[in-house]
Order: C-alpha cells, then structure tokens, then sequence
C-alpha cells in the first residue's frame, strides 16, 4: 500500500464529482418531435426515462475525464512505495501520576491506535515506552505492539505530578530527531511540548471523594484518628463510610459534601488493635478510596537533662514538648543529654548532647556584626536576627566542628560529630542572652532531637503515604527485608528500589533486620493534587510521521513520468471523441 | 409549412414532376363511364374489335351492311370501349406527416402530384383525407383555394395517433387506390390494405420518409414530444437502444412492403430529402408505383 507525500493531492478527486456534473448538465435531455415513439416501445428496457439516476450517459469522453481525473488525483498526491528494512523509531512517555490509574486502559488503547498512525510507510517500528520519571526503568522496548500492549496493561502509575521534561528529552534522544515521541497524559498541557513531543491527552473530568490526609490525637487516654475527606469535583457527592478491623467493619454510615469540601471523620483506634482500614464507597479513582491505619509509635527518645539552672524551666519545657520523649537518669543511658559546658571546669561532652556554655563571671560585652547562618537542614528558614548574645568565654573549637550561627567571626552555634555522636553546641551562655526568647532556638533544638531520634534503632510504626521515602536506622552490616500487604492483605512483590520508599499503593508494610521489626506501617494515598480531576480533559491531537516520515521510509513512484503520458493521452482521446462527436446539426425532427 | 405559398411550391413541383412520370393508368384494363383509356368491353370508338351476328337488340347503327350485302346475313361490327380511369386518393392527415418542414413539403407535393397527374390523363379522382378515425372528402374548389389542409387537421379525432382508419373513405369499384402516408403508427398493415384492395381496386402506397427517421443520431437523453398528442415522453438513448430502435424501424417497413406484395400493390418510400422528380424516378418507377410519360 503506498503512502501519499502530499494527502492533499486526494482533493483532485473533487474532479469526478466536477466532471460527472459537467457532463450531467451537458446531457440535460434534447426536446425533440418524434413520430416514431411507437417504434421505441420495442426498447422500452433501457429507454424509458424519468429516473434521474439513469440521466448520465456513459461515453468516452466521459470515461476518459474520469480516468484523467484519477490520474491527475494519483500523480498530485505523490505515491511513494515504502523502502524495504525502513525502521520508524517511537518513544512513548506516559505520565506517570496516579491520576492516570483511572485512565490507564484509555491511555493504552490511543496509544496503540497511534502506533500505526506513527508507523505510517516504516516496514518496521521500534518501541520504546517511558514513564515521565526519568529514573524509572523503560517499561517496554521492541518492535511488537503486543508487547506495548502487555507493557501497558502492567503499568501502575503510582507518583504525584511530575514535570515530563526530562523524559521527553530522553525520549528524544532514543529515538533521534527522526523519530516519534508522544506523550500521554491526562491533564493537556496549556503550552507546546518541547522535543517536538505529540501529546495524547486521554483524560476526563469526572468526580471524585478521598481521602486527603490523616492524624492522631489523644484524648482521655483514647487514640483518635482523624481522617480528613474532601470532595474534589464539581457537584455535590454522597458516600458511605466505615471502618473495618480484624473485629470486623461498623455501619456504613452516609456522607454528603459540598463541591470542594472537605470533611473530618474520626474515631477511636480500637483498643488492642493494630491495624483497621476507613473504608468509603468506591469511585473510579480508588486509591483515595480506602486509609489503612496503624496506631502510630513513634522511637521513644529518652532525654536527660542536665541543663545550667539559667535554662532548666525552658529545656524541662522542651524536653516535653518532644513527642514520646522520656526523661532520662544519666547521660549514659539517655538517647540525648541537654548540658552544659564551664569554661573554668572544661569537660567534652559526650554521646548525643546539647551542649550551652554556662558562663559565670557574667562580664561580657554585648556581641556586635551580622549574624550569619550557615545553610544546613538544622538552620532551615530560621531567624536569628534578633539574638542578643553576650561575649563569653568560648567552647573550646575542633576541626570538625561545623558552625551553624556566627556572629561576625565569633561561632555561636556548632555542629559536632563525634563518631555515632552529634552534638548541638551553644557557644554562649543563655542566660546572657534572649535565646530563650528566640522561635528559631526552640526549633533548633526540636530538629536536632529529631535527626536524634531516626538515627535511633528502634521499632516505630507509623502512617506514611505511598511512596514516601523512609529513613529506616538499622544496624549496619544485615540487610533489611519488607513484607507488604494490600488493602485486602493480598501480599505484594518487594519493591525493586527497597525499602528506600513505602509501597506505591495503599496497603500495609513492614520492615525487619533479621528478627527485629524496625518498622509497621500503614500506607495510604495522600496526594489530593492527583485526586482533582477538574483540570483532566482529553485532545484529539492525531500524531503522524509527517511528510519526513514519508520520505525517509519510501521511495518515489518509478512511473510518474507513465502517468503524465497517460493523463495526456486520456485529454486526448476525450478531446478527439469530443470533437468528433460534434457533427453538423442534423434535421433531428422525428 | 402549410401556408398558401407553401402550398403553391408544391404544387409547382408536382406539375414539374407530371409532366414527366404518371400514374400506371394503361397498365389495366378500365370499366365505367366515357373517357381517354380503352375499356374492357365493347363500345363506340373507332377502334374495331371483332364480328358477330346479329342479336335482337344490337344497335342496328353497327351493322355492317356491306357484309350483309354480300352474305345476307346480318353481321354486327364491333368497336372497342373507350372509358375514364378512377382514381381514389387517400391521404393520411395525421400530424407526423406536417410537423416536420421537409416531410411535410414532400407530403404535400405528393399529394399534388397525383391530383395533377390524374387530371393530365383525365382519370376520376376522388380525394379522401383521414387523420385517426375522422375522414374527410376533399371538394376540388377546396384544394384548389389551399385551405383544405388546415380543414382537415382541425378535425378531432378520438386518438389522433391511432392508425389512419382507411374503413372511412369509401373506394369505388375498379379504381386504383393511391395511400399517401408515412405509415408510422403500430398495427397489422394486413386490413388495411385489404380494405384498400377491394372491389378489384389497384393499391400503390406513397410513403414519404426522413433520413432522421430511417438514421437518427439520438444519444443520451432525450424528451421527445409525441406531434399528434402533443406529449412528452423522456427517453434514455444508449448505442444498445439506437441499434434496437433501427431494427424496429426496418421491420416496420418490410412488414409494410411483405404485406403490399402480397396484396399486389405498389411500394414506394419517397425521401424528403431529394427533390420530388429524382425520389420517384429513383423509388415509384422501379416498385411500379409510377410510369415515365
């Protein structure tokens, strides 16, 4: 089958209706008196008129018009033949938000109805699909569009949006400026794909429930959860709701909720269990449909204080103000020690501490300069601008010693690490000083706890959203495993990445070290950006190799000069019928 | 065509081509009243016949005493019969022999023809006009004033495209029978020429014709108009259909010329296109229609 190098050649073929009329008009039936109708009665078959259908005469001029029109239409349009061993080279990039769950099979099926589109005069096509993570693995690459479909089928979008640049880009370059790249999405893009990428929007706006978050409170010694609902589409909804546990599932109770709406449902975490889903009726985005909880534990960190009497009411706050924290009798015992440092009785501190310098001559200066925070994750987004410090004397500093607040050239605050131990150092005394008054101080040391805290090795269990990244602290040296389960308790295939992150869909996970639980966990879909589907609509883009395409793979017709002869040659004989047919008028009168 | 001038140059053309051919009048034997033409019987012309004795009742004018002078006996002589040819002329009125200008010319000059060779051998002519089932019998001061044609296609008739129904011009004994017509209308020649042929009549068929009649160029659609109904009737004409169309129309006429030499009679199709003198040396004389003076 030959492709066309210019498809609109084809409009020649508007001729044979141009020629047919022309030729229809010019047959507009003679009036003639005849005596000798008695006589046509005898072929009355084919010369009885009146329907027009029958009005056109076939003749040669009229059959060699036609065919010149057919000719003219085949030559215009530029046959090309394809070009054997020719390879057309497509990349499909599919998003892989997990919206596009919901639109998967749609996806699968434009995409395999492009296929062809693109293939166009190619013998041959390779395919290479990617998901819009540039990292992830190629989820097919071949030449058989059942493996596509195969591909396809097992695919789980599972991420939140994703900016698909850089796999077009990939996508590019696998398949070279001569190649297809196409990207299906749900959600069209309001501006042009770049890498002369084809978009494939497959999505539809439809309504959608879910789940958007979870959180825990305590009251009256009960655990609380707190699921929020919101109702990400456009009309009002209805669901039901409820919970299932190893007891078993409550009621199912109604929930209304305005367009956007969002709603809280809570309830007591069942005592003695472990783990329970809240369930709401199903729409066809499922994976906010369901929230697996766990009542969460977090590492208990247990604090010793042993704080200068200047700061023991504001570090007593702090140390309880810390989730799980537990105080602790000795440094030794206790997962981090809150200290302090005489500069006239000098000790290093050991283990994980917060060291502040107890200063007692109370004679300083008030420091004066900038004060400059160094970019670290403990210093993130604090302000220390207000910080009235006075000159003390100062900790004695080591070279490994990261200042994270100088003022001028005087450290304020350090960061220490000492083998397994980190250790917060505070180059001032707060009593001559307002730190206590500082927002950023009780921050500070909030996030030291913490980073204190996941390097515990300690059982937690915990509710995460799927795909969140994990900091497991284990013991070095044994690897870990992770055992996950459905909604339905289904077990699930380990992760290929481990367990750098939760499982990509809603169900429950654990983490052991041999025969140590350091993790159980509830995972649930947490991303509302990709429960709104208001944005999501579909675009008829037809994708095509374009007039390159044609080219590269086929070769031009060998007889176009054969058809420019026979094109003349049917004008002829129709110019010579015409002619000839045009006699001297006879006395027609009969 | 049907005008007074028109008329009068068919007329002309008609005396030009009598003074030429004529009717076949000598070549029968006539009864009947006094004329030019030697009858079949006895009479009182100067030609002698024959002798026979005398009978109680003969003429004593005829007999021959110079024969009874020298036997005693009386002796009839006996002359030949001169008499007058009868001429019955039918002409088909029907409107396919007028609506076309050349047809109708040749028609007309046909028609004066044989008033004006009848009148150059002194024959009776009786002059019937028939369009369908309505007959006409012209009267001589009628066809001389011109004005007799728009008299006879003003007759109504019950179907004017019906066969020209001979039955209505009574044809006297012994005269011969000329029918002008184009004969196209369906239906068995068979009883009309038996009509035309009875009473020991003579029947010669003048049958004036068009070359777009006999060839017609028709191809494609067509709406032909019926000239005696005056109807339209729209046609698909195809080689195919043209071909079947000739086979019918040579059919139609050798059924014609079959039938007229089965009834004796003579045959001849006039062209319109040649002028009148050629089309009946070429086609009345050699069909014994007519004769050279």
């Amino acid at each position: 089958m030959p492709a066309f190098g210019n498809p609109l050649g084809l409009l020649a073929l508007l001729g044979i209706p141009a020629v047919l009329a022309i030729h229809f008009l010019q047959r507009k039936a003679k009036e003639l008196p005849v005596s000798t109708l008695f006589l046509l009665e005898h072929t009355r078959r084919e010369a009885v008129g009146g329907r027009r259908i029958e009005r056109l005469v076939p003749s040669i001029p009229l059959w060699m018009q036609l065919l010149a029109v057919l000719i003219l239409t085949w030559f215009l349009s530029e046959p090309r033949y394809p070009r054997e061993g020719s390879v057309q080279r497509i990349a499909v990039v599919v998003d892989s938000s997990a919206s596009m769950a919901v639109f998967k099979q749609a996806a699968a099926d434009k995409v395999l109805q492009a296929v062809p589109l693109l293939k166009g005069s190619a013998s041959e096509v390779s395919l290479t699909v990617l998901e819009s993570v540039p990292e992830r693995p190629r989820l097919h690459a071949g030449t058989s569009t059942e493996g596509l479909a195969e591909a396809l089928e097992a695919w789980q979008p599972r991420d939140g949006p994703v900016d698909p640049t850089q796999a077009l880009r990939l996508a590019r370059s696998l398949v070279s400026p001569e190649g297809s790249v196409v990207y299906v999405t749900d959600t069209p893009s309001a501006t042009p794909l770049p890498f002369d990428a084809v978009e494939i929007a497959v999505g539809e706006a439809i309504d959608n429930v879910g789940f958007t978050g979870v959180s825990f409170t305590r009251e009256e010694g009960a655990l609380i959860w707190k699921a929020m609902v919101r109702n990400h589409g456009k009309s009002m909804a209805e669901r039901t709701w409820s919970v299932i546990s190893r007891e078993g599932a409550s009621e199912a109770r109604v929930l209304r909720m305005e367009p956007g709406s969002i709603t809280t449902l809570q309830a007591a975490f069942p005592e003695g269990a472990t783990q329970l889903r809240v369930v709401l009726s199903a729409d066809r985005f499922t994976l906010d449909d369901v929230l697996p909880l766990v009542a969460p534990r977090p590492k208990p960190l247990v604090v010793f204080n042993a704080s200068p009497a200047s700061i023991q009411d504001l570090s007593g706050r702090l140390i309880r103000a810390l989730e799980s924290a537990q105080p602790g009798n000795d440094a030794a015992s206790a997962d981090l020690s809150i200290t302090a440092y005489n500069p006239l009785d000098p000790s290093p501190p050991s283990g994980n501490c917060v060291v502040f310098v107890e200063d007692e001559t109370r004679t300083g200066a008030w420091l004066k300069g900038g004060i400059i925070a160094e970019a670290h994750p403990l210093m993130d987004g604090l302000n220390w601008q207000s910080l009235l410090v006075r000159e003390t004397i100062p900790l004695e500093q080591k070279p490994g010693d990261l200042v994270l607040l100088r003022q001028e050239q005087r450290p304020l605050i350090l960061l220490r690490e000492a083998g397994q131990a980190k250790q917060l150092l505070f180059n001032f005394d707060p009593a001559l000083s307002n730190l206590e008054k500082q927002p950023a101080f009780i921050v500070l040391l909030h996030r030291f706890a913490e980073r204190i805290r996941s390097a515990k090795i300690a059982p937690v269990s915990a509710n995460l959203e799927t795909g969140q990244a994990l900091t497991i602290a284990a013991a070095p040296g044994l690897p870990l495993s992770l055992r996950a389960t459905d909604i339905e308790g289904r077990e699930l295939p380990a992760p290929k990445g481990g367990v750098r992150r939760a499982i990509s869909s809603p169900g429950f996970m654990s983490v052991n070290q041999g025969d140590t639980r350091l993790l159980d966990a509830a995972v649930h879909f947490g991303d509302p950006r990709e429960a709104d589907f208001r944005l999501c609509a579909a675009s008829d883009m037809t994708p095509g190799g374009g007039a390159g395409a044609i080219e590269r793979h086929t070769k031009k017709d060998p007889l176009w000069r054969a058809w420019i002869l026979a094109l003349i040659a049917c004008l002829l004989v129709s110019w010579r019928f015409i002619r000839g047919g045009r006699k001297e008028p006879q006395p027609v009168t009969t | 065509m049907t005008g007074p001038e028109d008329m009068q140059a068919a007329r002309n053309a008609a005396v030009a081509a009598a003074a030429r051919l004529r009717l076949p009048l000598r070549s029968r034997s006539w009864r009947g009243q006094a004329g030019e033409f030697a009858g079949s019987g006895t009479g009182s012309s100067l030609d002698f016949q024959d002798h026979r004795a005398y009978a109680p009742g003969d003429d004593p004018r005829h007999i021959n005493w110079q024969a009874y002078a020298r036997t005693g006996s009386y002796t009839m002589k006996l002359f030949r019969e001169e008499v007058r040819p009868v001429v019955d002329l039918v002409m088909d009125a029907s409107e396919s022999m007028f609506f076309d200008p050349a047809k109708a010319k040749r028609s007309l000059e046909l028609f004066h023809f044989i008033r004006e060779s009848c009148a150059a051998s002194g024959a009776s002519l009786s002059t019937h006009c028939i369009r369908g089932d309505a007959a006409r019998m012209l009267d001589p001061a009628e066809v001389h004033s011109h004005r007799w044609l728009d008299a006879v296609r003003n007759q109504s008739a019950s179907d004017p495209a019906a066969a020209p129904n001979v039955a209505k011009a009574p044809v006297r004994a012994n005269s011969i029978r000329v029918f002008i017509s184009d004969l196209l209308f369906p239906g068995d020649p068979e009883p009309m020429l038996r009509h035309l042929g009875q009473k020991h009549g003579s029947v010669i068929l003048l049958c004036p014709w068009l070359e777009s009649e006999a060839r017609p160029d028709w191809s494609g659609n067509h709406e032909f108009i019926d000239p005696e109904r005056n109807t339209r009737h729209a046609h698909r004409i195809e080689p195919a259909t043209l071909r079947r169309y000739l086979d019918a129309y040579a059919n139609h006429f050798a059924l014609w010329k079959n039938a007229a030499q089965r009834h004796q009679a003579a045959f001849a199709r006039v062209p319109a296109a040649e002028d009148l003198a050629g089309a009946l040396f070429r086609e009345a004389v050699p069909s014994g229609a007519l004769e050279s003076c």
